[in-house]
């Protein structure tokens, strides 16, 4: 069966919640309410003109208006897939903390268990019913969801710090305490040139806002490690700004090529 | 040793004594069965057959801290892993040694920008004997890593007062 059918098939099934197939998409997809999620999953796996055996990945998007999670089902028996979305858009107002809910496929699908773990750990939606809803790769007691837009990245983990610029722990004078650091604003990289706001082009969010001038990433009472080994350290002071200008000029001429080529 | 420790001023016999231990010591590196992401493959390659680690006296990859005198780690240090790293580390018995293998535990690597969850440098949470940069080294270079790593072990003073050795050297090398 093509997409097309099975769309239908599983409207039939449950007229309610089922949205219309997308098929402008590569992977055509099918948007499901939450509230149908599960009982469309059952049927999928057990209507065996569907058989869908495999739940072979769970997915999560976070857009400006939305966060979209996503199921890819296949069937070994009938050799065909196909991909359910769920949409939970994003409510007025809602600040950075606010993380959807969609009722976990784990009880359907064995495999979503760790998948589910993965999209909380990283995108911070909770999956209502889930049998063990912990994070699966960040430690325990990490803050955040790093795949956000609006993530502020730590600059240590407990002890462990997490900068390029950080002194080693063992040789932190005593009653050594963690320095203050500035938190720092989403999308900007843990270490750049001074005074250069970071050029990563945000998908779909809004643009960082730019780094207040003069703010150091390095605290002045914080000893500098020796350089041990080559880290492949940012470039530092004015060579910083020749860097900023040339990545600039090249950037240029890569766009100016571009519309020339379009043109 | 510990009392015995650099307890004995520099002559032929003291030297000798080390040098020979030196040369047990440097001949029978045995590293840590560890391995964390891409970089642990290449240095499989370099304990099997081809390239035949054995040949420098380290192939034989123990299965405990206890026993490994050779930590070499290779892969991408995250939050969670290092404090692992660090707990197998103080486990080691001394002298103990540690080869930093490929360019996330030189400093970071690909993950050195964006990596929220990064060390950056293993050298952040244990000290660093050998660096050996690449994305993976090549198994030559691991094996380059750990003849460096002979040379600084064959030259260390076991016996012999360390200050005095070091005025030596250094005047030697003034001379
Ligand atoms: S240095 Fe390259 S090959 Fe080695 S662990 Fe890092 S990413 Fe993998």
């Amino acid at each position: 069966m093509n997409e097309t059918k099975l769309h239908s098939r599983l409207r039939e099934a449950c007229p309610s919640g089922v949205g219309d197939l997308d098929t402008s998409a590569k992977d055509p997809f099918v948007v499901v309410e939450a509230a149908a999620l599960v009982e469309a999953m059952v049927f999928l796996r057990d209507d065996p003109a569907c058989a869908m055996e495999m739940l072979h990945l769970v997915t999560a998007t976070e857009r400006e208006a939305a966060i979209e999670v996503a199921y890819h089902l296949c069937s070994y028996t009938h050799h065909h897939s196909l991909t359910l979305k769920v949409v939970c858009p994003r409510p007025e107002g809602a600040d950075q903390e606010w993380s959807p809910s969609v009722p976990s496929v784990a009880s359907v699908y064995p495999s979503a268990d760790w998948h589910e773990r993965e999209q909380y750990d990283l995108l911070g939606v909770r999956f209502d019913g889930h049998p063990d809803p912990r994070r699966i790769l960040l430690p325990e007691e990490w803050i955040g969801h790093p795949l956000r837009k609006q993530y502020v990245y730590p600059t240590s983990s407990g002890d462990i710090p997490l900068e390029l610029d950080a002194t080693p722990i063992y040789e932190r004078p005593e009653g050594w305490t963690d320095p203050e650091h500035a938190p720092r604003a989403a999308g900007t990289p843990l270490v750049q040139p001074p005074n250069a706001p970071s050029a990563r082009p945000h998908a779909g969010g809004k643009a960082p806002p730019p780094k207040p001038k003069g703010e150091g990433d390095e605290p002045a009472t914080k000893p500098k490690p020796k350089p041990k080994g080559d880290g492949g350290a940012a470039p530092k002071g004015e060579g910083g700004d020749d860097m900023a200008a040339k990545i600039a000029a090249i950037k240029a001429a890569k766009a100016k090529k571009k519309k020339e080529g379009d043109g | 040793m510990g009392l015995l420790n650099n307890a004995f001023p520099d002559n032929a016999l003291t030297r000798t004594v080390d040098e020979a231990i030196g040369w047990g010591r440097k001949s029978s590196v045995w590293p840590m069965t560890f391995g964390i992401a891409c970089c642990a493959i290449e240095m499989m390659a370099v304990y099997a057959a081809t390239f035949d680690l054995d040949r420098f006296g380290a192939g034989v990859p123990r299965a405990t801290p206890r026993q490994s005198d050779l930590i070499i780690v290779p892969g991408t240090v995250n939050a969670k892993m290092a404090v692992r790293v660090k707990r197998l580390y103080d486990q080691m018995a001394e002298p103990r040694y540690v080869i930093a293998m490929g360019a996330c535990v030189c400093g970071g690597g690909p993950y050195v920008k964006w990596g929220y969850n990064t060390v950056k440098g293993v050298h952040k949470i244990i000290p660093v004997d050998i660096f050996v940069p690449g994305c993976p080294p090549r198994p030559e270079a691991l094996i380059d890593g750990i003849l460096k790593l002979r040379e600084k072990i064959g030259r260390n003073d076991v016996f012999r007062r360390r200050q005095e050795a070091k005025e030596q050297m250094s005047a030697a090398y003034e001379a």
